[in-house]
């Protein structure tokens, strides 16, 4: 039933466009003042109009930081790419281990199944805190730390649950008796998984696989003390940004501009999955 | 006195994006006190919308709904004074079967041994006294169907809504089921709507069906007068089981009447003095028609056109014996067994006064006399 | 051409046995139906044949070998669903030509022949959502079909699809069917395809196949009670009598009327029975008789163009009647009489539920 009065439809609107503002506001006056130097950014009252400036991007780019006490060298560049290599390493391996085992976890029942995966959720429960040092110790005699193997390994916690758990609901939404069709056609299992099971979960794994790289993208603690500073992520390289002689607004926004960009285009490129995904793992998983 | 009396009823489903979809036109239907009748279709026809606009989980898109004089289209759903049993049984869950059907009577305020009387009556009535104590989990879902008809009939209204009441129950039960609900229908005189896709079920327990299709209400008459004298070729091939034998045929003029050919090797002559004068225009005015018989009208084993079987099957009470006439296939149903192979030789009688012929637009010329 | 045969076949999960020492044979060319009430084994049966799951014990040969342990895409099976299980992101044309292990333009040819046979040659390129119902059946089993298999599954592949097309299939399944050489089962839960389609019907109930017969056969004589029950629309009347045998004829009362239900010779003192009248058998008369039973007319119900007068007897049992459309059928609340002739009656062991009386009714026929 559809009540839609011309007064409701204007009230629909404006409660539209205020919630809009409230939730990209902060995003719009990032953008902004990535545009803007330090003195112009803490101006009060702050202006709407400014004269637009790249000398944050500049810096950012040439690695050359300049501040009230001097030029300092900050590889931003460099730990942008270590956040791209290590995300795409990161989800790569865990959508390899994660989308077979969700298959096994969707259709066959075994013997302490459910407590396996059930384990590998409750990796998510436990504050990375907690497991930290002795993580660090262990990577220290194994050789591990401040690798980019060892850094991908330690993001599957992150990874691995959340595609295991949406993808296995996507494997469950699939009818079985599509993939007895076709092994009965005289196909291989292993063919009914790559042919029938993989395609039809196809978003689902699209959406699982965008979720896990925003969030090793945006981990934060796992490389502050795993990585040393050839190996660090952007989220650990801001910490740069602090000096003492002050923070520098301008050139931290143009940072967080930069690192949001990846993740943002490929959020919109894949909006509809990652939203279906979203959904669809909150129901199923 | 018209119970229930619809008219003009128009429903528009309109989704952003889409164009509008027209899910019933111009709907007028009146309905008799005590009179029990279905909305048959096929799905998308519009009769499970026309059933939850009476019901009130729909609004009209135009038109009027009156229910015993009041106007009731613009009351929410609670005050139409309407009972309603769901296709998706739609029960409880935390309730027994007894208090599922005993909630239906909560706001009519009956004494406690008034309410154990009336569920144990109704609970009888539709076999399911052994699971009163049960949850609505533990039942199958034909005893779930079952359940939801019972809460429905249990209570007092002016009018009740079925929708899908038999779809799920067990074939073993639903010849004995319709037989019983329709004496309770009419014993207590109670006025009913209900939806169905299976014309056995609406032709068993309605006393006058609705035919839909497209949203427009086709014909709406006794089952007798739809198999007998169907108003247009959709409810005329719609109707019965098996369908109607459907044949063109050419129009040309004989002595005192027509002469209708299929093909070269079938004839019909229909004499002219059994045509009323609309007829005889008609035909005179067309020279191709559609001829439709009954498989039940077409006897096996004598007449002059030859078939060649290509299947005969036995179904335990009658066979239905499936011919080809070059290249055109017809179906004859008789109550016997009969000795006859696929690609045997068979002679099927098709009399005149058994045909119905239709025109071009698909009305009804004339319809085949009632034997 | 390959026999399939079932010997004693068993299957459980956890208390419930849907397939307990199931055997039967399916001969090259043979459509058998397995036929019997929702949850009575029908569909696991089918699914250990194609693989998807083991039985406990017994085997399943085709040909003379076991398939029993061979992975489902060496049985040499095809199986089309009741849900159709397309492949949803595959056209109508390559869901078909997943049947075929081959390639290149012998596959091409197949596929038109089949699709030609089924009429969906217009639908080939299209997905399978762009398909109706019956469209998707017909590709279904195009694609169970096109491999040529030596054993055929059909699970009751007209479950969905609307009573026209069914009915249309009804006559067109079993040329089709007959065209190979495999050998089909048709699993069904509506008595009057499996009567249509098979040349011989299983009727399988609680993992159990009770009787395996022809239609004809199973309709007429009936192993037990709960098969007759199964056969027949509207369902065969029972009464609760207890037989005598008088002159060489046997007789009972039936709702106060003396019933005669044919020569008593050469049967078992029956005891304690079901009496089974199939309701196209009664005969209905508004004039008295010693041998007709006194009922009142409760409602009347045309049926597949008959009329069904649900009755109540005198001792308040209820029949059911369905009389030919011109037969005289009175209207509700009339007093009529009800009979029968006496080789329509069955009569059933009321504590077995078995038919008493087998080679007698075998012998009248």
């Amino acid at each position: 039933m559809e009540h839609s009065s011309l007064a409701g439809r204007i009230f629909r609107g404006i409660a539209l466009t205020l919630i809009l503002i409230f939730f990209m506001f902060p995003i719009v006056w990032i953008f902004m003042m990535s545009f803007q130097n330090n003195d112009q950014i803490l101006r009060i009252p702050p202006r709407i109009l400014f004269e637009p400036t790249l000398a944050n991007y500049e810096a950012l780019i040439s690695g050359q930081l300049r501040t009230a006490a001097g030029s300092l060298q900050m590889p931003f560049m460099r730990n942008l790419f270590n956040s791209v290599v290590l995300s795409s390493a990161a989800v790569l391996l865990a959508l390899l281990l994660g989308v077979p085992a969700a298959y096994a976890f969707a259709r066959f029942k075994f013997r302490l199944g459910e407590t396996i995966a059930f384990t590998l959720l409750s990796f998510r429960f436990a504050p990375p805190l907690l497991v930290l040092l002795p993580l660090s110790l262990y990577y220290q005699e194994l050789g591990l730390s401040d690798t980019y193997f060892g850094i991908v390994w330690v993001y599957q916690l992150i990874a691995l649950p959340l595609i295991l758990w949406i993808v296995r609901g996507y494997f469950e939404d699939i009818s079985p008796d599509i993939e007895h069709a076709y092994r009965l056609a005289g196909h291989s299992w292993r063919e009914a998984f790559t042919r029938i099971a993989v395609p039809l979960a196809g978003p689902g794994i699209a959406a699982a696989g965008l979720l896990s790289f925003i969030f090793c993208w945006n981990n934060f603690v796992f490389a502050l003390i795993l990585a040393s500073a050839d190996k660090q992520p952007v989220t650990v390289g801001a910490l740069a940004f602090v000096t003492a002689s002050g923070i520098q607004y301008g050139q931290i926004a143009a940072a967080i501009v930069l690192s949001v960009t990846p993740t943002l285009l490929l959020a919109l490129y894949a909006q509809r999955y990652l939203v279906e995904g979203l959904s669809l793992g909150a129901v199923k998983g | 006195m018209d119970m229930l009396e619809l008219r003009g009823i128009d429903k528009v489903y309109q989704s952003r994006g889409k164009p509008p979809v027209h899910a019933v036109r111009a709907l007028d239907m009146a309905v008799e006190k005590g009179e029990i009748v279905a909305l048959l279709g096929s799905s998308g026809c519009g009769k499970t919308s026309t059933l939850r606009m009476i019901a009130g989980f729909e609004d009209v898109s135009a038109g009027s709904i009156a229910l015993g004089g009041r106007r009731i289209h613009e009351l929410p759903p609670a005050r139409r004074k309407v009972a309603m049993a769901f296709e998706g049984y739609s029960l409880y869950p935390p309730l027994t079967v007894r208090e599922n059907i005993a909630f239906a009577l909560k706001s009519a305020q009956l004494s406690r041994s008034e309410v154990t009387r009336r569920v144990d009556e109704i609970a009888r009535l539709v076999e399911i006294e052994d699971i009163l104590d049960s949850y609505p989990r533990a039942i199958s879902g034909g005893q779930q169907q079952r359940v939801s008809l019972a809460r429905a009939l249990v209570r007092d209204a002016d009018l009740y809504l079925l929708d899908e009441p038999m779809g799920q129950l067990e074939p073993q039960l639903r010849a004995v089921l319709r037989g019983r609900i329709k004496s309770l229908l009419a014993e207590r005189g109670m006025t009913a709507i209900f939806v169905t896709h299976d014309q056995t079920e609406a032709s068993a327990l309605a006393d006058r069906i609705a035919v839909m299709e497209g949203g427009v209400l086709q014909q709406f008459a006794s089952e007798k007068e739809l198999k007998s004298k169907p108003a247009n070729l959709f409810v005329a091939s719609f109707i019965g089981e098996p369908p109607m034998n459907l044949l063109d045929a050419s129009v040309a003029r004989s002595d005192g009447g027509f002469r209708l050919s299929v093909g070269t090797d079938m004839h019909f002559d229909i004499s002219g003095a059994g045509l009323d004068s609309e007829a005889t225009k008609a035909l005179a005015g067309t020279p191709q028609v559609r001829i439709g018989i009954r498989p039940q009208k077409i006897a096996v084993g004598t007449g002059a056109v030859r078939v060649k079987v290509v299947s005969n099957q036995w179904l335990g009470d009658q066979s239905h014996v499936a011919g080809d006439c070059n290249g055109r296939m017809l179906i004859a149903v008789t109550p016997g067994r009969v000795a006859a192979r696929p690609g045997d030789i068979v002679p099927f009688a098709l009399e005149p006064r058994h045909l119905h012929i239709f025109g071009s637009n698909e009305t009804c010329i004339r319809h085949a006399e009632v034997s | 051409m390959a026999r399939l045969e079932i010997s004693s076949v068993s299957k459980a999960f956890g208390a419930t046995r849907p397939a307990d020492g199931l055997s039967l044979a399916v001969e090259p060319g043979e459509i058998v139906a397995v036929f019997g009430p929702s949850g009575s084994g029908k569909t696991v049966l089918l699914r250990m044949i194609a693989g998807m799951f083991e039985p406990d014990s017994g085997d399943i040969t085709v040909g003379g070998r076991s398939i029993v342990g061979a992975p489902p895409e060496r049985r040499g099976i095809g199986m089309a669903f009741q849900n159709f299980a397309l492949f949803p992101h595959m056209t109508a044309r390559d869901n078909i030509a997943s049947g075929l292990r081959a390639s290149g333009s012998d596959v091409a040819n197949r596929v038109a022949a089949i699709s030609k046979l089924l009429k969906i040659e217009h639908v080939l390129g299209h997905a399978p959502r762009e398909l109706s119902n019956g469209q998707k059946q017909r590709t279904a089993l195009a694609r169970a079909l096109i491999g040529n298999p030596d054993v055929l599954l059909l699970d009751d592949p007209l479950r969905n699809v609307d009573a026209k097309l069914r009915y249309e299939m009804r006559l067109e399944l079993p040329n089709l069917l007959r065209r190979g050489t495999a050998a089909v089962l048709y699993v069904t839960q509506d008595y009057r395809e499996a009567m249509a389609i098979a040349d011989r019907i299983a009727v399988l109930i609680d993992g159990r196949l009770v009787q395996v017969a022809t239609p004809a056969d199973i309709y007429a004589q009936p192993a037990s009670v709960a098969i007759a029950r199964l056969f027949g629309d509207p369902t065969i009347n029972l009464a609760e009598v207890s037989p005598v045998a008088e002159h060489g004829m046997l007789t009972t009362d039936v709702a106060g009327a003396r019933m005669r239900l044919g020569a008593a010779d050469g049967l078992a003192f029956p005891g304690a029975c079901w009496l089974g009248v199939r309701p196209e058998d009664l005969v209905v008369s508004s004039a008295s008789a010693d041998d007709a039973i006194p009922a009142r007319i409760l409602a009347i119900t045309p049926m597949h163009e008959k009329a069904v007068l649900l009755l109540r007897l005198a001792d308040g049992t209820e029949w059911l009647a369905a009389l030919p459309p011109d037969a005289p059928q009175g209207v509700a609340d009339d007093s009529v009489f009800v009979r029968f002739a006496p080789d329509a009656a069955m009569l059933f062991d009321r504590a077995t539920g078995l038919r008493i009386g087998q080679t007698h009714r075998l012998k009248a026929a």
